[in-house]
């Protein structure tokens, strides 16, 4: 199997603070890695990092992305290339519109691999269909981004803008925070219906109910910036019964 | 109602509505046709009882355009609304000077003034809410939001109230800032690019000023107006 992504002793800093130190995590297509760990660990500055938000700095190591060097590229780069983050907290953006964002995003994705731009109708026509994977009302297409979502509606945008944009390696940070069981089980099935043998995803969670659904093939446990235990599925429902304490002394 | 538009007015413009008249004015001042000019304007606006007037200003082109608003609300139950666009880059100026007096009690007024400054282009609000001893009940809102597009674009913004009556709802507000950054890093890591971001983002602080246009066939050709500024907006700074 090819790999898609290589992170290498990866340190990030926001101001003084080193906040990841020494990350290394190697994720093949086809694979589904969970990163659980208590509050502060580090698991969404991770994917900020890897998404390209420049609110952290990279103090030292690389990472590889189907063999570019992913940290030299800008955030909608990252993105033409397939890499997709989805948020934690998803931003509301109040006077554009989810179908005219959607649309903006869509086509130049398309532009970038050398297609035209869908028609209107073929624009629509798709947004429908993928709209109704994650049973969104067709009424948020012309609502503003995110605005006035509840917390379960703005994750299931998540979902719905990663299925138009089908990517290579999604990124969920704690896409299942705030959900209800119905919100867990739609976002759940939302990423296993994009689930192919030449992509991967980041599952970042809390929580090992999520992994009842989306059943990762590792699990990585991150603490104070550093993976501290890598195993199998099993280990998360471990965590669930006794928490991080005994890992975090393992370690120590 | 019928949509009324007004384009580049120099000097003074009247506008008296009687009793329970309504009316909805777009003024534009885009240059086009006169070449970008400076314009000086007079709003002398008063409303009888009952009336009920819309205004939307869009100032896009011409080096210096000064707008004087004075507004009296004479009649009880009279309801004034003015929204305001300013996109100025280069060297331009553009400046608006609103006195909204309420006269009678229960009367209503709003008013949303939007800049967006590029280069180094300044623009000036100058905003007074005048409620009279009299004026009770009166409702009276303003707000005033600049968006800097360059580091040498200056913003000044002066809202007042002067309230007289004690039985009032009255606010004010004035923000003078910059694109918000996680809002430009969502759209960015959809894959929007970032001056595309920038535009998208500038749009939907436009819209609140442009869907106050009741006719959908001006809103959009005012929409299609503001994008061409603001394109060359982003490319000037």
């Amino acid at each position: 199997m090819n790999t898609l992504l290589k992170i290498e002793n990866l340190h990030a800093s926001v101001g003084e603070k080193e906040i990841l130190r020494g990350i290394d995590l190697e994720i093949k297509a086809g694979e589904v890695h969970a990163i659980m760990g208590p509050n502060g660990s580090g698991k969404s500055t991770l994917s900020a990092v890897l998404a390209g938000r420049d609110t952290f700095t990279v103090t030292e190591g690389s990472v590889l992305y189907e063999g570019r060097d992913l940290l030299a590229l800008s955030p909608e780069e990252r993105s033409w290339a397939g890499l997709f983050l989805g948020f934690q907290y998803p931003v509301e953006i109040p006077g554009v519109s989810n179908v005219n964002f959607m649309k903006a995003a869509v086509n130049e994705q398309r532009k970038q691999r050398g297609l035209e731009p869908l028609s209107a109708a073929q624009f629509l026509k798709l947004m429908r269909e993928k709209m109704a994977t994650v049973e969104m009302d067709s009424s948020f297409s012309g609502r503003g981004v995110n605005v006035g979502f509840s917390g379960g509606e703005k994750k299931r945008n998540e979902i719905f803008q990663m299925a138009m944009l089908e990517p290579r390696l999604a990124i969920l940070d704690e896409t299942d925070s705030g959900l209800d069981v119905d919100a867990l089980r739609i976002v759940a099935g939302g990423v296993n219906r994009l689930k192919r043998p030449d992509n991967a995803f980041i599952v970042i969670t809390h929580y090992q109910r999520l992994l009842d659904y989306i059943v990762p093939d590792v699990i990585h446990v991150l603490y104070k910036g550093r993976i501290i235990k890598t195993a199998g599925k099993e280990l998360a429902l471990e965590i669930e019964q006794k928490g991080y304490d005994w890992l975090i002394q393992e370690s120590e | 109602m019928e949509l009324q538009i007004i384009t580049n007015p120099e000097g003074q413009v009247r506008i008296a509505l009687e009793a329970n008249a309504s009316a909805e004015y777009l003024v534009l001042q885009d240059g086009t046709g006169a070449s970008a000019r400076s314009c000086d304007t007079e709003y002398d606006i008063s409303l009888a009882e009952g009336a009920s007037l819309k205004m939307v200003f869009l100032s896009l082109d011409g080096p210096l355009l000064r707008n004087k608003l004075r507004v009296s609300l004479q009649g009880h139950d009279a309801v004034c609304d003015l929204a305001g666009l300013c996109l100025a880059d280069g060297s331009q100026q553009m400046a608006y000077d609103v006195l909204m007096t309420h006269q009678v009690s229960q009367c209503r007024s709003t008013q949303l003034f939007k800049n967006i400054v590029g280069g180094s282009a300044v623009t000036h609000f100058d905003g007074l809410i005048h409620v009279v001893p009299d004026a009770q009940k009166t409702e009276a809102y303003q707000a005033n939001h600049n968006l800097l597009a360059s580091d040498t674009a200056r913003a000044y913004t002066r809202p007042q109230l002067e309230i007289y009556a004690d039985d009032v709802k009255c606010s004010h507000g004035a923000t003078i800032g910059r694109l918000n950054p996680d809002e430009l890093f969502y759209l960015r890591s959809r894959g929007i690019p970032q001056a595309e971001a920038r535009l998208l983002q500038q749009l939907a602080f436009c819209h609140e000023v442009l869907e106050k246009i009741s006719s959908a066939e001006w809103s959009e050709k005012m929409q299609a107006l503001v994008e061409e500024k603001l394109r060359k907006l982003s490319v000037s700074c």
